[in-house]
């Protein structure tokens, strides 16, 4: 094979340009992310480093921080306050993860037949999630108003007495999940929607040729090839459901007594109310690590179901 | 041709400086209320009128509800800036004085016309001080009072106002009535069917409001004199929770689990209402739908006259711009000396002009409210005021609040659970 030297040439022009189209290239992606990156660095990132160093120390905002070493920590356990929020935070995520994910599933099934009206039965399962947290805590604490509220008319009906929802330790935190539930059942129904519509009819015509019903299609077809769907709706739900406050806030306070206290209200309510930002920022790291120990343990129980599989 | 097109450039410079010097001739002043109510509007109309009146000045009204108003305080004071103006409470004077966010207004007073003390009635001036010093200029009190049914009390047979525990306990007896019509003590009372409470029992913060007129009113202490410690008496404590919560499950009197109080009232679900004189605007309006009512002091079920009580004032604040200042005063001044429209809001007046004018005196039922303001209690100024009583927040008095009223807890265990988290708090640096 002869090289020309034009064809050498056009050969070091070619290098050249891929040279620089790959210059070109790489920094292409960063600038598209760069204004995200410019927020998440300024907003996100920095303030969670801050907030890991404020956490050793006692901190007014408007004075110096002093450095108090573990103390912030050590006084968590002694605080009943702290007890209560985290407990209270670990009964909303068990009842309320799984209520999201049933419902959800459940919805997002019944929502990809081909039934009549079904384009608004996703809008409508969808609306809520679109409202702004404070006006459906105002517009459900209505709901579940003890004396005049919409939920306890409608079980009058079925002869149930009157459920003191919001005024009473024992109900407040389910009046809170019910209105979670409510309000972001619908974010779920849409990624569950977009996993089932991605699963191959064919699957399913294979499994009715040899004689699975309804149930086993689901529990053999469905369920596997939802799982990645499953998996991040599970991932986000339950990071989520760890960061409940909005709604609890508008409808109780934390109330009645400690009842709905959740462990973000409680570091707003120690940062800014009390003006104890070590504190907050302590507890803030406590909520931190949990959240990804929890997104540990569930990513490696999701490699291991899906090796399990292979 | 050019000489018009210089013309043209001079005449728009020279415009364009006067529009710059126009510019800064006006001095733009913030101020933060948190008026998140109807009386955010009579506010704004004030400044409205502030700011027609005196091209000069352009006053900024920003209104959010007050405990994130004082976190936006706080934020925007720890990045080194304020408010020209800040209005508060005056029990919570202390908190911002002590994180060093206000400044003293001596000097103010001293220079000021509108701002004499014998101008004011004495209560408004005294809650002003703090550690001997004056802190805030005073704009309004409030304080619990009693709201009746006029028809309700007729039809009952009871010819005034109850004013202590004897009288209120009958009149609280008549005015509570099941569906067949029969009075808790009577033979075959339901309490499951009440049609008519006697009476409101707050289920938020108002109840440990409530509570802290009785105590005050057997003479109680609750925070020690150095603030370092809680010091309740603990059988006082309990004798006046049991009152309020021996309303709700003893008597009958009032409904468990109330929400709504005024609404109650209004629709006569109750036939009187404790609350502050901010409630009269909307019985005014109520009256097109045919209630009939009026006020009276709060009763005196204990010892010695006493009742829960707030008020509004404005304070300087440290980080606010120096150049500013004589202007924010002036506008103070001005809200002052024309404070008589706020009234407008439902608040109570406390300049003695006001009170004994012709004006005032026709206002319906505030007169009950300012002859009580001598009684008037608040709660106590410290700097960890947030941590103890904020409405919003699980704090120890909230706790104990809702668990006497809520769950009909046991009171002398709750009571002493307050006071050791009270102390817990409080020796905390």
């Amino acid at each position: 094979m002869r090289i020309t030297p034009s064809a050498a040439h056009r050969g070091e022009a070619t290098a050249a340009q891929a040279t620089k189209s790959l210059g070109h290239h790489s920094l292409t992606p960063y600038l598209f992310i760069l204004p995200f990156l410019v927020f998440f660095v300024l907003f996100r990132f920095g303030p969670s480093l801050a907030g890991l160093g404020i956490a050793f120390t006692n901190w007014q905002a408007v004075r110096p921080p002093q450095f108090v070493g573990f103390a912030n920590f050590q006084a968590m356990l002694r605080d009943p306050l702290f007890g209560a929020a985290f407990t209270n935070t670990i009964f909303f995520v068990a009842i309320t993860v799984p209520a999201l994910i049933i419902i959800s599933l459940g919805l997002a099934i019944f929502l990809n037949r081909a039934i009549r009206g079904r384009s608004i039965g996703r809008l409508a399962v969808f609306m809520p999630y679109v409202v702004m947290s404070t006006v459906v805590g105002v517009v459900w604490t209505w709901i579940l108003d003890k004396d005049f509220g919409l939920m306890n008319a409608y079980l009058n009906i079925f002869g149930i007495q009157d459920v003191p929802w919001l005024v009473s330790e024992s109900t407040a935190l389910f009046g809170i999940i019910i209105t979670t539930v409510w309000w972001t059942v619908g974010y779920n129904v849409v990624l569950f929607l977009a996993g089932l519509q991605d699963i191959p009819g064919e699957l399913y015509e294979a499994a009715r040729i040899d004689g699975a019903r309804a149930w086993a299609q689901f529990r053999f077809v469905t369920l596997p090839m939802l799982a990645p769907t499953t998996f991040l709706v599970v991932m986000l739900t339950v990071i989520n459901s760890f960061q409940v406050f909005d709604q609890a806030y508008v409808m109780t306070g934390g109330g009645p007594g400690t009842s709905t206290l959740t462990l973000v209200q409680y570091i707003y309510t120690t940062s800014f109310q009390f003006q104890k930002f070590g504190y907050g920022s302590a507890i803030a790291m406590i909520l931190f690590v949990l959240l990804v120990l929890v997104a540990f343990i569930q990513i490696r129980a999701y490699r291991q179901g899906y090796e399990g599989v292979e | 041709m050019r000489k018009l097109a210089l013309l043209i450039v001079v005449v728009g410079l020279l415009a364009l400086t006067g529009a710059v010097a126009a510019q800064d001739d006006v001095v733009t002043l913030e101020f933060w209320g948190g008026w998140t109510g109807p009386d955010g509007a009579i506010m704004q109309e004030l400044v409205n009128t502030y700011n027609a009146e005196n091209p000069g000045v352009q006053v900024n009204l920003t209104v959010q509800a007050w405990s994130p108003l004082f976190d936006a305080f706080i934020a925007a004071a720890s990045a080194g800036s304020s408010p020209d103006i800040m209005a508060m409470h005056p029990q919570e004077t202390a908190m911002f004085v002590n994180l060093g966010l206000i400044e003293p207004v001596t000097d103010i007073v001293a220079a000021s016309e509108v701002f004499q003390q014998d101008a004011y009635v004495e209560k408004a001036w005294d809650l002003q001080n703090y550690q001997g010093e004056m802190v805030a200029l005073p704009l309004d009190l409030g304080l619990h009072g009693l709201y009746y049914n006029v028809d309700k009390f007729e039809e009952a047979g009871i010819a005034a106002p109850p004013s202590n525990a004897e009288e209120f306990l009958e009149a609280a007896r008549l005015l509570t009535v099941d569906a067949n019509g029969k009075h808790p003590g009577d033979e075959g009372f339901d309490p499951a069917n009440i049609v008519q409470y006697a009476i409101n029992m707050q289920t938020n913060h108002h109840a440990f409001y409530q509570w802290y007129a009785l105590y005050n009113q057997l003479g109680g202490q609750l925070i020690s004199d150095d603030g370092m410690s809680c010091v309740m008496d603990l059988d006082k404590a309990t004798q006046a929770w049991q009152w309020l919560q021996d309303l709700v499950y003893v008597n009958y009197a009032a409904p468990q689990g109330q929400t709504d109080y005024a609404r109650d009232f209004i629709t006569g679900r109750t036939a009187m209402l404790i609350d502050g004189p901010w409630q009269i605007p909307a019985m005014i309006a109520a009256e097109a739908d045919g209630l009939n009512w009026d006020t009276a002091a709060y009763p005196t079920i204990f010892d010695q006259p006493a009742a829960w009580g707030s008020g509004h004032n404005f304070t300087f604040p440290v980080y606010a711009d120096p150049e500013k200042r004589d202007e924010a005063i002036a506008f103070v001044e001005w809200l002052g000396a024309n404070s008589f429209d706020w009234l407008a809001s439902g608040q109570l007046p406390i300049r003695h002009d006001i009170i004994d004018s012709p004006e005032f005196a026709e206002l319906k039922g505030r007169q009950p409210f300012v002859d009580m303001l001598p009684n008037q209690v608040l709660l106590p100024n410290i700097p960890k005021f947030s941590e103890i009583f904020a409405s919003n927040a699980p704090t120890p008095m909230m706790v104990m609040a809702q668990r006497i009223i809520l769950e009909n807890a046991d009171v002398r265990t709750e009571v002493e659970n307050a006071c050791n988290t009270i102390t817990s708090i409080l020796s905390m640096p």
